[in-house]
């Protein structure tokens, strides 16, 4: 194929003029994430309400704040995602993200390892546990009693792991600057260019590959996404950095989301991942290895769990017996759900993570701010995953009226 | 006379004491399709199933483009120039038409780029095996679940061709269609007899078996019991060697 083909198939009568139809393709690839859309509104009027309230709510200092507390669930959430999609589940995650953190703590501040070593060992103990829960799930006991029984052991381990006093301060140690160190606003600005230069460069890469094998292609393709992706990294930053930089967490969240969203759809591995959870026995016949995929999200969610462990113990300046205990676990999976993650498998992206972590933390943050009780935290979380997900379900089946599951 | 592309001498299968294949022969020429029936416990799927490299024969030998090959697994089948397109497609339906097309012979960059999909090169070759099939769709990016039976199947059949194999083979490819997907099922198949390819259909369907195949091929009990050239039968002809009001030459072998 020569490069004019591009050219003479742009002005080929059946496609039509380049410009419209570029634009239009330009249109359908947004329309196909509409996935995040149901959440996005979701999103807007949960910050309309909480800010006709109270101007507080969407002041930069709040903002930040909120972004803050969510990065712990948002990390577990993109894990638990990855398992999700496969068609498993997981409840282990969030006492297993405990476990890390005091590994990691204990060698570092109890043993005086370098802090590298320590981030190290947490994650290897991550990968080690969810390893043996893969495995146990391929035998054929179903995930959900793997990570329940998973939890309870876990549960265990964690006052093994834990120095008898069941504590580990890490004030003024080397990992609390995980959380406490910024990025200064200058840097950030950099860091905001680079990445949009590199994703514009991404797509026009793309878009000369498609030109090169004379599909339909225009700029549209490289114009439309970049200047979205340049407005959020540079608005994120903008309002993330009022206060004293970047914080660290959230620059470790978004290369993690950058490096999932890569894996999930610009790769074999991403096609295999969605076809496992979709259909098992087809996967199997196309000759894709269905164990060692279900394997590798295990593997992703113990590093995953690690890292969301470890950083908020870092945050919390401390691991206790009560980390990763609570409602940490439920929030994971409530995120990832809200979010448009499909607890049956095959369905979801990696941005249902950031997103239904997003919405969770803004009502859990909205009712703190106006000095709401908790039970109305409760009531208002619980009542957006199931609004959430029925939204999902309709938009799915396109319509109303019940009928089968989706 | 030209060798067959696919050549089945003396196959037989056996399940614990139940002999559900003796002695088949069977050979399918380029341009060729040939169709095979019988009734249930016949002993066509355990023939797809041995053709396909699902299960291995106890005896006998398979010859694909005269060259004798072991099909131990689906994958030796493939490489050995073999596809077959099963009755529930097995098609993903939450993926889109391209990745189903490709799924597991995905088009992809080098280790250090992550096996980045190489999607443009998957596109346009998709576009190409969908138009030799005359199969249409408004966009590859459309999920399976979304397009109709015969389109479906037509993704089926195209995924076989992705890899340009020598034998096709197609299980019962028309048993959950309308009258106008069938229609055009029957068509597609037409189409890959015309590309040179060696044919095999496994239908209960005695009109379409009519209307698609050069050659029929029943089986009975797990022994081949007749052949019949295009033309050179009668439906009734068809009926009586698949139930045995013609034949007697076997001794039982239940299932």
């Amino acid at each position: 194929m020569t490069t004019t083909k591009a050219a003479t198939n742009a002005t080929a009568p059946e496609t039509g003029p380049t410009g419209p139809r570029g634009i239009g393709r330009a249109i359908e690839t947004a329309a196909r994430g509409h996935r995040s859309i149901p959440v996005l509104v979701v999103l807007a009027i949960i910050w309309a309400v909480f800010y006709s309230q109270s101007s507080a709510y969407l002041s930069f200092q709040n903002i930040t704040n909120l972004t803050l507390q969510i990065v712990t669930t948002a990390i577990l959430a993109l894990g638990v995602v990855f398992v999700l999609i496969v068609g498993e589940i997981d409840l282990s995650s969030a006492v297993l993200s405990g476990v890390c953190a005091a590994v990691a703590a204990g060698l570092t501040v109890n043993h005086g390892l370098p802090l590298v070593v320590g981030i190290a060992a947490g994650v290897a103990t991550g990968m080690v546990v969810t390893f043996v829960e893969a495995q146990i799930i391929m035998f054929g006991v179903p995930s959900l009693i793997v990570t329940l029984g998973g939890m309870v052991i876990l549960q265990g381990l964690i006052l093994v792991v834990l120095p008898p006093e069941f504590t580990i301060s890490v004030a003024g140690t080397p990992f609390a600057k995980i959380a406490s160190t910024a990025i200064p606003a200058g840097a950030s600005y950099g860091l905001a260019a680079a990445g949009t230069l590199a994703y514009a460069g991404y797509r026009f890469f793309q878009h000369r590959e498609r030109a090169s094998t004379g599909s339909l292609t225009s700029l549209a393709t490289v114009l439309v996404p970049a200047v979205v992706v340049a407005v959020v990294l540079f608005g994120g930053v903008f309002t993330l950095t009022q206060q004293r930089g970047l914080p660290m967490p959230l620059l470790i969240l978004a290369v993690m989301l950058l490096i999932a969203w890569y894996a999930t759809t610009q790769t074999r591995y991403g096609i295999h991942l969605y076809a496992v959870g979709g259909d098992r026995e087809a996967a199997q016949r196309a000759g894709i290895p269905v164990r060692r995929m279900v394997l590798y999200s295990f593997l992703i969610l113990g590093a995953c769990a690690a890292i969301a462990g470890m950083v908020d113990s870092s945050r919390q300046l401390g691991v206790s017996v009560t980390s990763g205990a609570g409602p940490l676990m439920l929030n994971a999976i409530a995120a990832a759900v809200v979010g448009g993650t499909s607890l049956f498998g095959g369905r979801g992206s990696i941005w249902s993570a950031l997103l239904g972590a997003l919405v969770i933390g803004s009502i859990s943050n909205g009712v703190q701010l106006l000095g709401l009780s908790t039970e109305v935290q409760y009531f208002a979380t619980g009542s957006v995953l199931i609004i959430a997900v029925a939204v999902d379900v309709v938009l799915t089946r396109g319509s109303l009226l019940p009928g089968r599951r989706a | 006379m030209t060798t067959p592309l696919l050549q089945l001498t003396k196959v037989s299968k056996h399940f614990g004491g139940v002999r559900a294949l003796h002695e088949v022969d069977m050979a399918v020429h380029a341009g060729e399709v040939v169709a095979l029936v019988g009734d249930n416990g016949a002993g066509k799927s355990t023939l797809v199933k041995i053709v396909s490299g699902v299960e291995s024969p106890d005896g006998g030998e398979i010859r694909v483009r005269g060259e004798a090959r072991r099909l131990e697994s689906p994958r030796a089948a493939a490489e050995a120039g073999i596809r077959t397109v099963f009755q529930d497609l097995s098609l993903c339906d939450n993926l889109d038409a391209v990745q189903n097309l490709f799924l597991g012979q995905e088009r992809y960059g080098p280790v250090w780029s992550g096996r980045r999909v190489r999607r443009h090169v998957m596109e346009e070759q998709a576009q190409r095996v969908l138009e030799s099939l005359s199969v249409k769709l408004r966009a590859l990016n459309t999920p399976v679940v979304a397009l109709s039976g015969g389109q479906r199947q037509g993704i089926a059949i195209g995924r076989a061709l992705i890899s340009d194999p020598a034998v096709v083979i197609l299980d019962e490819p028309t048993a959950a269609l309308g009258v106008s997907q069938r229609g055009e099922v029957l068509d597609l198949i037409d189409r890959l007899r015309e590309q040179g390819r060696a044919v095999v259909v496994i239908s209960h369907d005695m009109k379409d078996v009519r209307r698609v195949a050069d050659r029929i091929v029943v089986l009975r009990l797990g022994t081949k019991v007749a052949e019949f050239e295009r033309g050179g039968y009668t439906p009734a002809d068809l009926v009586g060697a698949m139930t045995g009001a013609h034949e007697t030459n076997d001794e039982g072998g239940e299932q």
